[in-house]
């Protein structure tokens, strides 16, 4: 990785840990004044992420998710970005102490990466990084669903057990986490069709049907198909509440193994 | 001068003497303006609540005690006024506690909103009347400010405390806005009825009353602008309604967990937040168990209550903290609004004295020049200014040190300025 950019990663880092510092902080003391200042420090530390993608994106000469490094920092900056859209249209502070610390820990990860390499043979740069793009985006919004369903579990049983302790009171209406994870779900699940439509029509023109036994492919497909499942689910089913929660989550787990699996570029390309 | 307080509360004196206190908006405006009357009284405010009966002055030190209990003994008997019934605070306590009644740690019910306004109502009276408009009337608007904050920053009163305002606290953190929700109140009962009337205020728009009589039904439904309904389309409403008020007097379940988890089959999973008010319960207690199905007994409620109250006292620590901070400035205000005369009239005397003195010896300066008259004119300001300097320094220094003990008042009879 490019030094510069690996200096901008970790000015972000300290962004994100200082922001998720004063969101703990803000959130125990229950003020939304002192929340401010941890915005800021997201919203920088995302900017700062985003000039270091683009460095070693320059560097590379192609999309910068060449490493498992560059995968976690990329999908941490997404992260970030889906957070800061929920946030803006939910406001609920306590959302970014369940969000941020996978965020940190992914950025963490990539900024552990070793110097960008040279790679052989770039195909289609452009349409590589549309695929990834929406992908991740897509990943990072299932993973919004994802928290919102911890919320959702953690305020549910407050309210079961009837005693209520510190959750109860920091923790947004189990209606609003619902919100949350519906309209994260209806991102996630439009994100994610999009990439999958996208890299299906550009890998048949490339390789004919031979990437299709390609196992993370395959895992691709089924989160897709969770994805497909979750939205039906939520829409005819009536999945709310509990249930919906453990889907949710069970649906992140799954796309996140899927990521997991995929550690840099796709086995086929190397063929 | 200094600010005094005398009082008496719920803590210290029973509802039998604070009853016979109270005093009227108008009476304790009247009162005030008696107490202020006196050349040795500045300013005066009488706060009474139900829980409390407050006099405070601005004046004389031990001039407010005296003239408050040859008020009281005026209309009780000095048996019935026990030792320890009244408070009598000195400045920084006086000052301490007024912040506190206004930030509402002082009430029976810590964190209740009702003070504020009461305190607020008395402060603009007593203003309007002319009993408040110096010192004290500054130190009740500072308390006024304290109180707004304490409210913004902590979570003293963001929490229910009675049951049936708890009831509403449970729907918020299981529907968040309560617009447009709608209510079924099955049976009737007090408790019952205000968590309903609660329930309205907070912005659910549907009311439905069931009762096995429809006449009852009716008649309450009406004290609602609710909808009264027969008690056989009981399961029709249930499937239809967010919340549900049971407080009948059935002696089994009037909603069971078979029904209940067809009840929620049929609404596909919407939440229902299920209120059991009925000594015996109306309502299974097992539903709670069903997914989406949240239901609270009069236990429950008042359980989530004592947690609430717990959290609260937590939020009054913090809210402590805050006081002392802002006492302290207050008190440090206070005495710098008071150098201000004391330095004035300071340097009025000693100009006065100046004046004086070259009006004594005006004929043998009769002969200066314009220029030597300056001069002298120079001479002597200069003189009086530098004298004055350091005294004021001084004390300034110290009376804004409460460990000193000196006040502007030594300043004032040191230099014979009364």
């Amino acid at each position: 990785m490019d030094s510069h950019a690996t200096v901008l990663l970790r000015a972000a880092l300290v962004l994100y840990s200082l922001g998720l510092l004063d969101s703990l902080y803000s959130l125990v003391k229950q003020r939304r004044k002192l929340f401010k200042p941890a915005l800021y420090a997201f919203a920088l530390g995302a900017t700062l992420h985003f000039l270091s993608l683009a460095l070693s994106g320059r560097a590379l000469g192609r999309f910068p998710v060449q490493t498992f490094q560059q995968l976690c920092s990329m999908a941490s900056f997404f992260m970030t970005v889906v957070f800061l859209a929920v946030y803006a249209r939910f406001k609920y502070q306590s959302l970014a102490v369940f969000a941020v610390p996978p965020v940190f820990l992914l950025a963490l990860v990539g900024s552990l990466g070793g110097p960008a390499r040279e790679v052989s043979r770039p195909v289609l740069q452009w349409w590589i990084s549309i695929h990834a793009t929406l992908f991740l985006l897509g990943y990072a919004a299932l993973f919004l669903t994802c928290v919102a369903g911890v919320m959702y579990l953690i305020q549910e049983h407050e309210l079961k057990s009837k005693r209520p302790n510190a959750f109860y009171y920091r923790l947004p209406p189990l209606s609003k986490l619902e919100d949350i994870g519906r309209v994260a779900l209806g991102a996630a699940f439009v994100l994610v069709t999009l990439g999958l439509i996208a890299a299906s029509i550009w890998a048949f023109a490339k390789w004919g049907a031979s990437w299709l036994v390609d196992p993370t492919i395959a895992l691709a497909f089924l989160t897709w198909g969770i994805a497909f499942v979750m939205v039906i689910g939520r829409m005819a089913a009536g999945w709310q509440g509990r249930k919906g929660a453990y889907f949710s989550i069970a649906g992140f787990a799954c796309a996140a193994l899927t990521w997991v699996v995929n550690s840099g570029a796709h086995t086929f390309m190397s063929q | 001068m200094s600010i005094q307080l005398v009082g008496m509360n719920h803590k210290t004196a029973p509802v039998a003497i604070r009853e016979r206190l109270a005093l009227s908006d108008e009476d304790a405006v009247a009162l005030a303006g008696q107490l202020a009357g006196g050349p040795r009284l500045d300013e005066a405010l009488v706060l009474s609540t139900c829980n409390r009966v407050e006099f405070l002055g601005n004046g004389e030190p031990d001039e407010l005690r005296g003239a408050v209990l040859r008020h009281l003994l005026d209309r009780l008997d000095k048996e019935a006024l026990a030792e320890d019934a009244l408070y009598v605070y000195g400045e920084r306590a006086a000052v301490r506690h007024v912040v506190r009644v206004a930030s509402s740690l002082d009430s029976m019910v810590v964190g209740e909103p009702q003070i504020l306004g009461q305190v607020r109502d008395a402060y603009r009276r007593a203003t309007d009347a002319g009993t408040l408009g110096g010192p004290l009337g500054r130190l009740i608007s500072q308390a006024l400010r304290v109180a707004r904050r304490v409210r913004n920053e902590t979570g003293i009163g963001r929490t229910a405390v009675s049951v049936s305002s708890v009831a509403v606290e449970l729907a918020r953190k299981i529907f968040g806005e309560l617009d447009g929700l709608s209510v079924l109140l099955i049976g009737a009962g007090d408790m019952a009825e205000a968590a309903a009337r609660h329930l309205r205020g907070a912005g659910a728009s549907h009311l439905y009353v069931a009762n096995r009589t429809f006449s009852a039904a009716e008649s309450l439904a009406a004290s609602f602008a609710g909808r009264p309904v027969r008690f056989e389309r009981l399961l029709e409403l249930l499937q239809r309604v967010d919340i549900v008020l049971s407080s009948t007097g059935s002696p089994g379940f009037v909603l069971t967990r078979r029904t209940a988890e067809g009840v929620i089959a049929s609404r596909r999973n919407r939440p229902i937040f299920l209120v059991d008010i009925a000594v015996p319960r109306d309502i299974d207690p097992d539903i709670n168990a069903v997914d989406n199905m949240f239901v609270y007994d009069i236990d429950d409620l008042q359980q989530v209550a004592e947690a609430n109250l717990k959290h609260r006292r937590r939020e009054a620590e913090r809210a402590e903290w805050i006081v002392e901070h802002e006492v302290e400035g207050i008190l440090n205000r206070l005495r710098a609004s008071r150098a201000a005369p004391a330095i004035v009239s300071l340097n009025q005397r000693l100009e006065d004295i100046r004046r004086g003195e070259l009006e004594r010896y005006g004929s043998k300066l009769r002969g200066l020049t314009a220029e030597q008259r300056a001069a002298v004119e120079a001479l002597t300001r200069g003189m009086i200014s530098k004298i004055a300097h350091h005294p004021i320094r001084e004390a300034k220094r110290r009376a804004s040190d409460p460990r000193s003990g000196f006040t502007f008042d030594d300043f004032r009879r040191l230099f014979g300025l009364d």
